[in-house]
């Protein structure tokens, strides 16, 4: 499938005023850490990466997408409810009493295939749905996206070491790389970079693209279910965290949190305006 | 008497299970074994050794069992339920995804490889969680049943590492989870595990003295309240013995029973308090069990005294 650019651009501004509207309503949610992620969603649900069935969520053939960083949740329900998986309503009942979904995510949502909250987990499960694959010589694909302050749980790379150990050239993860954690930036509290070295260390093949860029993530995995390495491979996307809405990026005090009363009109504001530049 | 150790007596069965079923997947964290041996030679397709790594085997033991494969996870008792306590958590609790977790050196089996390795939390830890079910290894027929059962959602199989005489016949129906290994009238004494064995020589001992006490071998959580409810109808003293930290494991899921049902029963706790905790001490387990006061003649003498009290 040819994404038409600009209409995932559009869908991507899109995405995130329904995220920030839920969030604002609900009072909660990580606004910000879901921003980072927008464009990476966008190219696999909508830019023809992602095969699934919204009819069908549980389709045998279906690829597997893994949010490790469970705290982005606000976005994939929201992809989510776009793409058909349930009623979009449901979004107006994030955290709600009535809602069937809270801020973490939750496997039993159709399209959802794992709960995750605690960091670290995703990322190993998705490895395992990929080596049953290969076990199984099924053709579909186990896409997972992790946050990069995820990346210090040392489970990770006790996955990434047996993912390479083990060949799984069916297993694409996307590193949310926004440089930004719940109090500081990265690079202040324990350095994760070079981040590409470290995954290449491990044996995975590497790239490096601009997480805002819909086009250059959909080039970087354009190819990505007939690649003649044998081993996994890694995007690590460079992000804004809360991008989109300038108010919201760069500073950590908006982890985790949605913004209220001016701050919430602000953040409207911020997106619109944006949304208008482009 | 079968006298095999039950390790190979719990992986004899997966071998032979998994030679026929090619979704059985042995997943092992650096662990051996010559019945491992055996299977990773003729089943390499279905052996899968994560190194010493054991979030990690929880982790891609979910990814298979949601593929549709039937996992189990190998690895010392200790570490494969502690060191990955919170991916058993998320994965197998809280998303009750099955698969089958082994830990081998149940209690102090490790003997003089010290307190890193002996496991005294593990039962009051994994029987607090929803959705798992531990099994407590009595002997190799056990161990050998269990290995065929047919598991809904997550148990945790321990292990003993010491070799005890089979006290189970083969066609035992272990999915009560207790059984009356001696018969007694008024008093019992309830033992899981290795101790079981340690209970029953004890029974044979005050035998000797005219003290006529039984002995129920408690080796599922959640222990089979109904079951319990029905043996010690009647029943005036209990005593629970276990080679575990006292606090949650099982003498205080007897005492929930007894409390929660209004039993008419006086329950002495035998166990490892928190006061002794880790010990450092060498000579094989009797040893350790008389620093803890576990060996033969402190029970003797606390189970007398109970009883006759």
């Amino acid at each position: 499938m040819t994404a038409d650019i600009s209409s995932l651009k559009n869908k991507s501004y899109e995405l995130r005023k329904m995220v920030l509207d839920m969030c604002i309503k609900a009072e909660t949610g990580h606004v910000t850490s879901s921003l980072s992620s927008v464009d990476i969603m966008v190219a696999l649900y909508y830019g023809g990466i992602l095969k699934y069935d919204p009819e069908n969520p549980h389709w045998a053939d279906r690829d597997r997408f893994i949010l490790s960083k469970g705290q982005a949740s606000p976005l994939l329900y929201t992809v989510l409810a776009d793409a058909g998986f349930f009623d979009p309503s449901e979004l107006d009942r994030f955290a709600q009493r009535d809602g069937i979904f809270g801020v973490h995510l939750q496997w039993d949502v159709p399209g959802v295939e794992l709960t995750s909250g605690s960091l670290g987990h995703g990322f190993g499960v998705a490895a395992g749905i990929a080596l049953g694959a290969m076990m199984d010589k099924d053709l579909f694909m186990v896409f997972t996206l992790l946050g990069d302050g995820e990346c210090y749980e040392g489970s990770i790379w006790e996955t990434a070491m047996f993912a390479a150990h083990n060949n799984l050239n069916n297993l694409v993860a996307i590193v949310d790389r926004n440089y930004l954690c719940v109090t500081d930036f990265t690079e202040n509290i324990v350095a994760l970079e070079p981040m590409e070295d470290k995954w290449r260390a491990c044996g995975w093949n590497v790239k490096r693209v601009n997480g805002h860029s819909i086009k250059d993530i959909l080039e970087a995995l354009a190819f990505v279910r007939s690649r003649r390495s044998h081993k996994p491979l890694v995007l690590i996307a460079d992000t804004v965290k809360g991008e989109g809405i300038d108010c919201l990026t760069n500073d950590p005090i908006w982890h985790g949190q949605a913004p209220k009363g001016k701050d919430a009109e602000a953040a409207r504001v911020c997106l619109l305006m944006r949304q208008n530049d482009e | 008497m079968n006298n095999i150790a039950q390790r190979d007596a719990f992986w004899n069965r997966i071998y032979d299970i998994a030679a026929q079923d090619r979704n059985v997947i042995l997943i092992s964290a650096d662990m051996g074994a010559p019945s491992l041996d055996k299977y990773r030679k003729d089943l390499p397709a279905q052996f899968v050794n994560v190194g010493i790594a054991e979030q990690n085997a929880v982790l891609i033991g979910s990814g298979l069992a949601l593929k549709g494969k039937k996992v189990y996870l190998y690895a010392i008792a200790p570490f494969i339920t502690l060191r990955c306590l919170e991916q058993i958590r998320v994965e197998c609790s809280i998303m009750n995804i099955p698969m089958t977790i082994v830990g081998v050196g149940a209690g102090m089996s490790y003997q003089d490889s010290g307190p890193t390795h002996h496991v005294l939390e593990d039962i009051t830890i994994m029987r607090s969680m929803p959705n798992i079910t531990i099994h407590n290894i009595t002997d190799s027929v056990m161990a050998s049943a269990v290995a065929g059962m047919n598991i809904k959602n997550t148990t945790y199989v321990r292990i003993d590492r010491e070799v005890f005489p089979d006290i189970y016949s083969p066609d035992t129906d272990f999915r009560t989870g207790a059984a009356v290994v001696k018969e007694g009238k008024d008093c019992y004494l309830l033992s899981t595990g290795c101790m079981t064995h340690a209970a029953l020589h004890a029974a044979k001992r005050l035998e000797g003295k005219s003290i006529d006490v039984g002995v129920i071998d408690i080796y599922t959580f959640p222990i089979n309240e109904e079951f319990l409810l029905e043996t010690l109808k009647g029943v005036r003293k209990v005593v629970s013995i276990e080679e575990h930290f006292l606090p949650g494991a099982l003498g205080s899921a007897v005492g929930e029973l007894i409390l929660d049902n209004g039993l008419p029963i006086k329950l002495r706790r035998l166990g490892i308090t928190h006061a002794k905790g880790f010990c450092y001490k060498y000579g094989g387990r009797e040893t350790i069990r008389e620093y803890y006061g576990l060996d033969r003649e402190s029970l003797d003498r606390e189970i007398e005294r109970f009883l006759t009290d």
